[in-house]
């Protein structure tokens, strides 16, 4: 579990989250939800430790987080591979990567279904492509705990279920995904667990089942809902 | 297949290398070079040849290969941590403090051996300005803004002691304009050693620009690593740049021109480009100082005005043909 307690955060005098507690389960994937300028990536942010908060606890167990940002950049001029191997040149000396690490790279190119990409050029590759890229970056520097930020927002339908199949898969993996998406959709097909936050920055969190009633999503993106369940799954429509 | 060109590349500077090497030192003999370089290596040789070889074409060479490659080797360091292409090796104020220790070396210590002012101002002000964008959170962005200002500082300082020293003012231009000052052997050997010692540390951190071809937001997942590897490229940067003031004052434009190009052809594996730019930093520079020397001869031009006239055409021709490696950083 990864316990967000009594958390307070403001930015500069502003005080943004006043007093939220969140829980995220481990090797699951927990969806966060909620309307722009709620604070969904603040809170992603927080998780990753890479905002601190003013008072209360984060603990995420001594898991490895890795946090990718809604929009990045790819410096062109090198191969898928040669991409994902800049991971490895982190460490103190390294000039020329172990058997052991090349191996890791192509194990996770064929994981992740890119394995045919390795050798086309950054520039070359598509947005669905890059963004599987990044996720493999993110399991190559080791972390368990990945934290995306609208992973998919850029990406058509077909690569939206790609990418989503793939961290569907990292589950076997035991890492532990903490996303936020904007389709309900997606996310009631994929998510195990949910928080949403409304727009006065209440933290609403809990299972699948639980989760998707017109009340809690009312609550959260103030128009009606309607739930449609259908052989176990859930589709959310936007009630007239 | 992109790593076989690479090297492929790589060897082709390499030839050139050796070429420019060729030309710089043994340019103006009717005899054969190698043979002359066989002949200088004996030492109790003591004719005119020989002596012009070793006392003034070898540590020039030498003085060439220095100032080329660190240059080179700075903007390399310097456009990979900031990801701005027009990050230049002076950016940290390394350009303004060299002048100013040179301006001052020659108007108030008639100093012979203003390149070691150089290097010390060079040096100073760009711990001075690193620590200036280090205090309040350091980013990069405050770096080069605060090196802009800096560097106008101090260049409107060069001016003002130009302007109220004319009977100096020539001297201190041409100086100002790069090139290499009459050499003593001790100072060579300083210079070669610590060059040695700048390679060692830029081969142990240029890996690390590989890691830092990531994208800023998912470094952040790595912040302390990132950090370390931005201030140590920054203060690599300004050493090399500062050892290139002290070899061969204060040459423009290699550092901006020289990992461009290389990268044109390499790409960005950082381990490719560290040889590429060394050796051609180098070939440019041993090039250019032989044309210095030829062009209006018996009149030496400043090697600072020959490095931008040839350089400029031949970067400008290379953006046409292949800059669409530049587009990355217009990306998101």
């Amino acid at each position: 579990m990864i316990e967000i307690n009594n958390l307070s955060f403001s930015f500069g005098e502003t005080l943004f989250f006043n007093n939220i507690n969140v829980s995220f389960h481990k090797n699951k994937i927990n969806v966060i939800l909620g309307q722009n300028g709620t604070g969904k990536t603040t809170l992603l942010k927080l998780t990753a430790n890479l905002l601190k908060p003013q008072q209360g606890s984060i603990n995420i167990c001594d898991m490895q987080a890795f946090y990718l940002p809604q929009k990045t950049s790819y410096i062109s001029g090198i191969t898928l591979y040669e991409y994902l191997s800049s991971i490895f040149f982190k460490q103190k000396f390294k000039w020329i990567l172990s058997r052991n690490e090349k191996n890791q790279i192509n194990w996770i190119l064929y994981e992740l279904e890119i394995y045919e990409k390795k050798d086309i050029l950054t520039e070359n590759l598509s947005g669905g492509e890059l963004q599987k890229a990044n996720i493999a970056l993110g399991l190559l520097s080791g972390a368990n705990l990945l934290l995306l930020d609208e992973p998919v927002s850029n990406l058509d339908l077909v690569n939206q279920i790609k990418v989503f199949n793939i961290i569907e898969k990292l589950k076997q993996l035991s890492v532990t995904t903490i996303i936020i998406l904007h389709d309900l959709n997606l996310a009631a097909r994929y998510g195990d667990f949910f928080a949403g936050i409304d727009k006065y920055r209440n933290i609403y969190g809990s299972d699948k089942e639980n989760f998707f009633t017109p009340e809690i999503l009312q609550k959260i993106y103030n128009i009606s809902f309607s739930i449609v369940k259908n052989n176990g799954e859930i589709n959310v429509q936007i009630s007239k | 297949m992109i790593r076989n060109k690479r090297k492929i590349f790589i060897l082709i500077l390499f030839i050139i290398f050796l070429l420019a090497l060729y030309i710089a030192i043994f340019a103006g003999y009717n005899d054969n070079g190698i043979g002359m370089f066989i002949k200088t290596l004996n030492l109790s040789d003591n004719d005119s040849d020989s002596i012009i070889l070793k006392l003034l074409r070898y540590p020039r060479a030498l003085k060439s290969i220095i100032a080329g490659s660190c240059l080179a080797l700075a903007g390399l360091f310097m456009q990979s941590v900031s990801k701005n292409p027009l990050a230049e090796p002076y950016i940290t104020g390394v350009s303004s403090g060299a002048g100013l220790g040179i301006v001052i070396s020659v108007l108030y210590f008639n100093s012979s051996n203003y390149s070691l002012f150089g290097f010390a101002g060079a040096l100073i002000s760009s711990l001075a300005v690193i620590c200036f964008a280090g205090l309040n959170r350091f980013s990069i962005t405050k770096l080069i803004l605060t090196g802009l200002a800096v560097n106008l500082f101090a260049g409107s300082l060069i001016s003002l002691f130009i302007l109220t020293n004319p009977q100096k003012a020539q001297s201190i231009l041409f100086i100002l304009s790069g090139g290499f000052n009459s050499s003593n052997i001790i100072s060579d050997k300083t210079l070669f050693f610590i060059f040695i010692l700048g390679i060692i540390i830029s081969c142990y951190f240029i890996p690390k620009l590989n890691f830092m071809r990531i994208d800023n937001g998912i470094l952040s997942s790595f912040k302390k690593e990132k950090d370390i590897y931005t201030l140590s490229a920054i203060i690599i940067s300004a050493f090399l740049t500062s050892l290139s003031v002290f070899a061969a004052g204060i040459l423009g434009f290699i550092g901006i021109i020289i990992p461009q190009i290389t990268k044109m052809f390499i790409g960005n594996d950082y381990r490719y480009l560290f040889f590429a730019n060394i050796l051609a930093g180098a070939s440019l520079v041993l090039f250019s100082d032989y044309l210095s020397r030829v062009l209006f001869y018996p009149l030496q031009i400043p090697l600072g005005l020959v490095i931008a006239i040839t350089g400029a055409p031949v970067f400008v021709f290379f953006l046409t043909k292949k800059g669409d490696i530049f587009s990355s950083y217009d990306r998101n």
